[in-house]
């Protein structure tokens, strides 16, 4: 288990370092993110919104910048191993669970990161409160891992494909769909302080993610080796 | 790693879509020997090299390496081959012991930085060690490939086009390492057109095109 962990740590660290050095990813997500939030923020603002449709709005908006900024950045993971003639020699030295591991955690760190800035800049913009801090954290949480255990099978998939940009989000949506759902109910449900409804949504959302997990790790070695 | 492996492929034949690249290519090759492939250009040497260490799958035959007589499953392939290959890249933002560092903790190498310096030393990128792949001649990239290539010592050694882009003493010292891994028991397995890397093979699988 430790080895698992150390090797798949290594396969993190390396996408971290060389993110840092390069910043593709990072300026891809976050330019998306700032835009769409922008121009939320100017097109519909705090209060052309009436006050009865302010918790389900508001928490659909929010998803809507998170999906499509995830969308703009996080199939780069695998896209550059394959663009850069750098696939073959992770496949012919590391463990294809180990490189699955550790690019689910660097593309769960870099949704976190995106996460982190965007929640409090769109509430601020947005005037967007909510009731229940613990309920919305768990939804982020639980919405940032399933949203990452996702995206990086679909961009594994894609990576080897033609038209890959295009591919990413026609393979993702219907994927990702449901989650956006229960992730739209579970964060209206923390803006009015209903403590059932976010338990709710985060049970199917934690549902979702196991599933998607248990797909990744059945299907992973296959995709990444065939 | 260091018992002895046996490589044998037996009717393997590649078709992508209509086109044939080769078919009915047998072969073997024992501990201590050197296979030499060759063959025209787009006579399918890199690709068989490819299917050869697990890369790609072939349309018909098999590959099988065998360790004590006791055949080694595809999956752990891996761990008993390097492999120096055109068509695989080093990573290039990292410097050079970063990329030796990365890939042996990959490979589950424990206490490898000792190891990964004696790797470069024996490249002569020592001076380059922390210097990033981007800025690197390609003899120097040439040279980083087989320094990844031999870090966990495997007992199977691919070598595609290995002496491209190197100096002549950069081909000695090539010619050097491949009498010494031979030497010591490695299979080693050469794609090249290059007549004084041909002269190396103790055995020849020639490809018409």
């Amino acid at each position: 288990m430790w080895r698992f962990l150390a090797e798949s740590g290594a396969v993190f660290a390396k996408d971290l370092r060389t993110e840092f050095r390069t910043r593709v990813a990072l300026n891809a997500l976050g330019l998306f993110a700032v835009t769409t939030l922008a121009a939320v923020s100017y097109t519909i603002g705090p209060y052309r919104i009436a006050e009865n449709d302010r918790p389900f709005l508001l928490a659909a908006l929010l998803w809507i910048v998170i999906f499509f900024a995830a969308m703009a950045g996080l199939d780069r993971t695998f896209v550059k191993e394959e663009d850069t003639h750098t696939a073959p020699l992770l496949r012919l030295s590391a463990d294809p669970l180990v490189v699955w591991a550790g690019k689910l955690l660097f593309n769960f760190v870099l949704l976190g990161v995106l996460i982190a800035i965007l929640v409090p800049l769109y509430m601020v913009l947005m005037g967007f409160r909510v009731d229940s801090t613990a309920g919305f954290l768990l939804v982020l949480g639980a919405g940032g891992y399933t949203l990452a255990v996702t995206t990086t099978m679909v961009a594994a998939i894609i990576a080897r494909a033609m038209s890959r940009g295009a591919l990413f989000s026609v393979l993702s949506l219907p994927l990702l769909l449901p989650l956006l759902i229960f992730l739209i109910q579970g964060t209206r449900a923390a803006v009015e302080g209903s403590a059932e409804g976010v338990s709710e949504a985060l049970r199917a959302v934690v549902s979702l993610g196991g599933v998607m997990t248990v797909v990744s790790v059945v299907l992973f070695p296959v995709v990444w080796n065939e | 790693m260091s018992e002895g492996v046996r490589l044998e492929f037996d009717g393997l034949a590649k078709r992508f879509d209509l086109r044939v690249v080769f078919r009915a290519v047998s072969g073997a090759a024992e501990p201590g020997e050197v296979l030499a492939i060759t063959g025209p250009n787009g006579s399918g040497k890199s690709t068989l090299l490819t299917i050869l260490c697990g890369l790609l799958r072939a349309t018909r035959g098999e590959v099988r390496y065998l360790a004590d007589s006791a055949e080694i499953p595809r999956d752990r392939w891996r761990k008993y081959l390097g492999i120096v290959a055109p068509a695989m890249s080093l990573y290039e933002n990292l410097d050079a012991l970063e990329n030796l560092r990365f890939l042996a903790l990959v490979r589950g190498m424990r206490d490898s930085e000792a190891r990964c310096c004696e790797c470069l030393e024996a490249v002569g990128l020592d001076p380059a060690r922390s210097t990033t792949v981007r800025g690197f001649s390609t003899g120097m990239h040439q040279r980083l490939k087989i320094a990844q290539a031999i870090l966990h010592d495997p007992p199977v050694l691919f070598l595609d086009e290995p002496g491209s882009n190197l100096d002549p003493a950069g081909q000695d010292w090539l010619e050097e390492l491949v009498a010494r891994e031979r030497g010591r028991g490695k299979t080693v397995v050469l794609a090249t057109n290059d007549r004084r890397e041909m002269e190396w093979g103790t055995r020849r699988v020639a490809l018409s095109g």
